[in-house]
């Protein structure tokens, strides 16, 4: 071999490495910097009440203390609250309870003779200063505990109505009216 | 006798002359070689037109659009070789792309959706080049060809939270980051 032929293997050489030395930057991969979107999403606190009806009637007869609602209502409670909150209640109430119905000629029927009796239970009187309404004129239907496994729930309960009117034998025929308010109240 | 002095002047000025002009004319000296080596490097950025996004969430409700669009500039200079440039959307977990903190109470990225250009909103359930798996969607995909080495494009993104499939997540303040990034390749 010739010191001619053996430069130009060698020059060869060096072209080819100076070559392949340029190639790895290509085959890699070129990424860009992270840019970061800062996600904030606010799910608040709701509760609602909502009813199957919102009308009741009643054919009293003087002096009777049983005077039941022609039909029954549930009231469906539902929520959803952060760990803070303690308690969900619902409550059935009059504005006012020396006239929760009224003829409109200054003939009442108090709210402590009107009753509900609630999933069931006992007819109870809106006899009870609760956070809506009038003083005396309401009674608090559900009361619940709220941790971390029920901070979203329904609960529903089911009302029957009674007005009893054994306290008023003297009261005036006429056409009643009124309007009870069923509220739920987280805190 | 003057004029023959003279004559002898001229004579040894023209040959001095001649002398000269013919020594120029054939002295190079060897050329030298300057090496140039210049080097464009490769960039590849993006950039965003916001950094944050608010969304004010309905239980249950498939339809909780964040506050603001957010438009990713990606901008590029690739050597010859390259083939793609894709731009991704992801985040580093699946199952708690936002959370409250509390043990259980995440958004999965599944329920995140981003809308490309006004394309179809899409969750963010792929496996991509970056973040968690399937915490990701990928946004474009560029073929790159000697016309775009140079380039540059934007993808203008909505954002939506699904809470349809998560109908019990607790009322709270959810965080959390998603990352667009971009990648040239091979």
């Amino acid at each position: 071999m010739s010191y001619r032929s053996q430069i130009v293997r060698i020059t060869a050489v060096c072209v080819l490495m100076a070559a392949a030395g340029s190639v790895p930057s290509r085959a890699q991969v070129l990424n860009s910097a992270a840019r970061p979107i800062s996600l904030q999403a606010v799910l608040n606190d709701s509760i609602t009440v909502n009813l199957s009806s919102n009308a009741v009637n009643f054919n009293l007869v003087r002096g009777s203390a049983n005077n039941p609602g022609d039909r029954s209502i549930t009231a469906t409670t539902i929520w959803t609250l952060t760990p803070l909150i303690g308690f969900v209640r619902t409550y059935a109430y009059f504005s006012s309870s020396a006239a929760a119905l009224t003829d409109g000629a200054g003939n009442n029927i108090p709210s402590a003779d009107f009753q509900i009796s609630d999933n069931g239970g006992a007819f109870q009187p809106l006899n009870t200063t609760v956070p809506f309404g009038g003083a005396n004129a309401g009674r608090r239907l559900f009361n619940q505990f709220i941790f971390i496994n029920n901070r979203i729930g329904t609960h529903t309960d089911v009302m029957t109505f009674n007005i009893n009117l054994a306290p008023f034998p003297n009261l005036p025929a006429n056409n009643y009216t009124g309007i009870l308010n069923i509220q739920a109240q987280a805190f | 006798m003057k004029s023959g002095f003279l004559l002898k002047i001229a004579v040894l000025l023209l040959a001095m002359t001649c002398v000269t002009s013919m020594s120029a004319a054939q002295l190079n000296s060897g050329a030298q070689p300057i090496a140039l080596n210049a080097t464009l490097a490769e960039s590849l950025t993006l950039n965003l037109s916001a950094n944050a996004v608010n969304f004010t969430l309905a239980a249950g409700n498939a339809n909780n659009p964040g506050s603001a669009n957010i438009t990713a500039t990606t901008t590029w200079v690739l050597q010859p070789g390259r083939t793609a440039v894709a731009v991704y959307a992801y985040f580093a977990n699946s199952a708690a792309a936002l959370t409250d903190g509390a043990p259980g109470d995440n958004i999965p990225s599944a329920n995140f959706f981003i809308a490309d250009n006004g394309g179809a909103s899409t969750a963010l359930t792929n496996t991509v080049a970056f973040g968690g798996a399937n915490a990701g969607l990928r946004l474009a995909n560029v073929a790159i060809t000697n016309a775009n080495r140079s380039s540059s494009r934007t993808d203008a993104m909505a954002f939506n939270i699904n809470l349809a499939s998560l109908p019990q997540l607790p009322a709270a303040t959810y965080t959390g980051t998603l990352n667009i990034q971009a990648q040239a390749t091979p």
